[in-house]
């Protein structure tokens, strides 16, 4: 069966554990000694019953209420699909594990609180600004707690009218987004329509899932290739194994490697260990080219000969920094590390708003336009052409400091 | 339990253990004999062309079942093997956290020490247990073998990235993404050989296989896969509910795991 993961976002607090922890109990995919579980916690901490409380599991996150670190749950069959949902922390100092999750994510569901003291804040719409970067094309707005405000339709209105013009300059697709009103904890339209908001006439949230999921997002079967070259895989140096992530291959194709620039022409394709002739997108292979390669090929980028990526020690991306600063800074690209020469910030970016600011002052939690001198050439591409080559991931002093996409 | 696409499931795996054997210069891949450190094998000989590219570590404790001594002896032969085995010295009444937390962790100390492994690669799938559920693909242990769960490095895409702490090592987890029943789906495509102790006999049967002083058998008829994966998408009951040693305290594992056990 496909799966597709969900990915939760949004301010802390406003109910994401307890929307998954709901989804779980309604479509019967949590046993009857797990729930009692949660039941005995919830107890023991003399809180009401919390079906958060059904994922997190560190003992630091039942006593403090809060999710640490991503988790993902049991599958929930929906007719010919299954929903896998990933929880993040909503808190600002845990954005790393909150962009881990949701990287591997397929649709978003945004969290947005109606009660009159939450609603619509900065991690809210941060978060959706990391999500759009990190790939997620898919988004449904669940707008939380409406059981405390009366489940009035005014309430509903207005996040949805000022979330949505954020939401289509973030540049994501009109026809990929949904709202819905819910009330995580009272399940309202969680899975079926509440009677509570007559006055909604969408679907629940699982039939606006299954929508958004069944639109399928096709990915360049046609493309030239693209693979990603992990290393050689036998003692001579002759195999190596790497992933198709554009186009297709056949034996006889001629190609070349980036940064190398050394060309020749497959000779032999192995998909899990079997010979074949041609492999297709997605497939990790093992190839022989006819002729002899002699340096290493780990992080470089096998492609077709005609039309290859451009070799770039300068590029110009788009970056959401998680650090204050981002002294001694490398990349990672295609899993390997390159040390970086300059950063020069061209424009600043607020991810709460999405407005371009001139100034180059770097802070935390928030985008930047930047030039990036690296200590080599890559062969990069944008991020709109080929995902995997126009990525990266920053590193500051060793320690984890944002990502970055290539226009 | 939703048999998820095993194709897929592979796939992901191949790139990781790929991933993994090219990033560490000495990567060793532990092996329990069971069905999901099995089938782990299967996965790695896929993406190296047939055989298995690293070493494989069992920790014995000498009172797993005869069954799985005779299996162990029977694959490391077919599959041509690089077999390390690390004892523990058992003590009388070995039991529970005792018995996993320290003997077996002493043992995979003395192991990694001895031969200098820089990462261990390990079956541990998401859905076994909620602690599970929170790791990472590469996931760093301290020189203590401690894991700091709550801070983990951040591991986006299909980018897995590892903080190495020069006297620590990296767990390495490429079966993190399957399921029990996914693991059963992929045995029974591609014919791998399991521990016959998986099959009822006499009406009853082992779901997951520890050693024989904390696994229990359970009530089933099931004497084949099909069987096996009926059974379990009608199943309430979790799939370690069998091993002993988790059920001691609610937050067991999390300890377990934060000292270093596997």
């Amino acid at each position: 069966m496909m799966v597709k993961k969900i990915t939760l976002l949004g301010h802390k607090d406003h109910g994401k554990s307890t929307l998954i922890g709901n989804m779980l109990i309604l479509t019967n995919r949590v046993n009857p000694a797990k729930l009692k579980e949660a039941e005995r916690t919830s107890e023991q901490l003399g809180k009401r019953f919390e079906p958060g409380f059904i994922l997190d599991s560190f003992h630091e996150e039942r006593e403090g209420g809060l999710t640490i670190d991503t988790t993902r749950t049991e599958k929930i069959p929906h007719k010919d699909i299954a929903f896998e949902f990933i929880d993040v922390p909503g808190h600002e100092e845990l954005i790393k594990n909150m962009m881990s999750g949701a990287s591997q994510a397929d649709i978003a569901v945004l969290i947005v609180s109606a009660k009159a003291d939450e609603g619509i804040r900065d991690q809210t719409k941060r978060h959706l600004f990391i999500a759009k970067m990190l790939g997620i094309r898919k988004l449904v707005v669940a707008v939380n707690k409406m059981d405390l405000v009366a489940y009035k339709e005014e309430k509903f209105d207005a996040i949805k009218k000022h979330m949505a013009k954020f939401i289509e300059n973030m540049g994501f697709t009109r026809g990929n987004v949904y709202f819905v009103p819910i009330s995580a904890y009272m399940k309202d339209n969680l899975v079926k329509k509440s009677s509570n908001m007559k006055w909604y006439s969408g679907r629940p949230l699982i039939d606006l899932l299954y929508m958004n999921a069944k639109e399928e997002y096709t990915k360049k079967a046609n493309a030239e290739l693209r693979v990603l070259l992990q290393g050689f895989i036998d003692h001579t140096g002759t195999v190596m194994a790497g992933k198709i992530v554009s186009g297709k291959m056949r034996l006889g194709d001629k190609v070349r490697i980036w940064p190398s620039g050394f060309g020749s022409s497959i000779s032999r394709i192995f998909v899990k260990g079997a010979n074949v002739k041609a492999a297709k997108l997605g497939t990790n292979v093992a190839v022989a080219l006819r002729d002899k390669f002699n340096s290493d090929v780990r992080g470089s980028v096998m492609a077709d000969d005609e039309n290859s990526p451009k070799l770039r020690k300068v590029v110009k991306a788009l970056i959401f920094v998680t650090r204050p600063t981002l002294a001694n800074m490398k990349i990672k690209f295609n899993n390997i590390e390159i040390g970086c020469n300059s950063l020069k910030v061209l424009k600043h970016i607020d991810t709460t708003t999405g407005e371009r600011k001139e100034g180059n002052r770097l802070k935390a939690l928030d985008a930047i336009e930047a030039d990036i001198e690296l200590e080599r050439k890559l062969p990069f591409e944008s991020y709109e052409r080929t995902e995997e080559l126009g990525r990266f991931l920053l590193y500051s002093r060793g320690e984890f400091a944002g990502i970055g996409i290539v226009e | 339990m939703i048999v998820q696409d095993v194709r897929k499931l592979e796939e992901k795996s191949i790139f990781i253990i790929r991933e993994a054997k090219m990033k560490f210069k000495n990567i060793a891949a532990l092996w329990s004999m069971g069905k999901d450190s099995t089938a782990m094998l299967a996965v790695a000989r896929k993406a190296f062309l047939g055989k298995v590219p690293f070493p494989v570590v069992h920790i014995d404790n000498g009172i797993d079942f005869p069954e799985t001594y005779e299996f162990r002896k029977r694959l490391a032969e077919k599959w041509n093997l690089d077999l390390i085995l690390g004892k523990t010295k058992i003590k009388h009444v070995s039991w529970g956290l005792a018995c996993c937390g320290e003997t077996k962790t002493i043992a995979l100390k003395e192991v990694m020490k001895e031969y200098k492994f820089d990462a261990l690669m390990m079956a541990i799938r998401r859905d076994e247990h909620w602690i599970r559920a929170k790791e990472r693909v590469f996931s760093p242990r301290n020189e203590n073998f401690r894991w700091d769960y709550k801070n983990q490095p951040a591991e986006l895409w299909d980018d897995y990235s590892s903080k190495l702490d020069a006297k620590g090592h990296i767990r390495v987890h490429p079966m993190l993404d399957w399921n029990e029943v996914d693991i059963w789906s992929y045995v029974q495509k591609e014919h791998i050989p399991v521990v016959p102790l998986y099959y009822s006999r006499n009406g009853y049967r082992y779901r997951s296989l520890g050693c024989t002083h904390c696994t229990v058998a359970l009530k089933s008829n099931a004497k084949n896969i099909d069987d096996i994966i009926k059974e379990l998408e009608g199943t309430e009951t979790d799939e370690r509910s069998g091993r002993s040693q988790d059920k001691e305290k609610e937050y067991v594992m999390q300890k377990l795991r934060a000292l270093g056990y596997m």
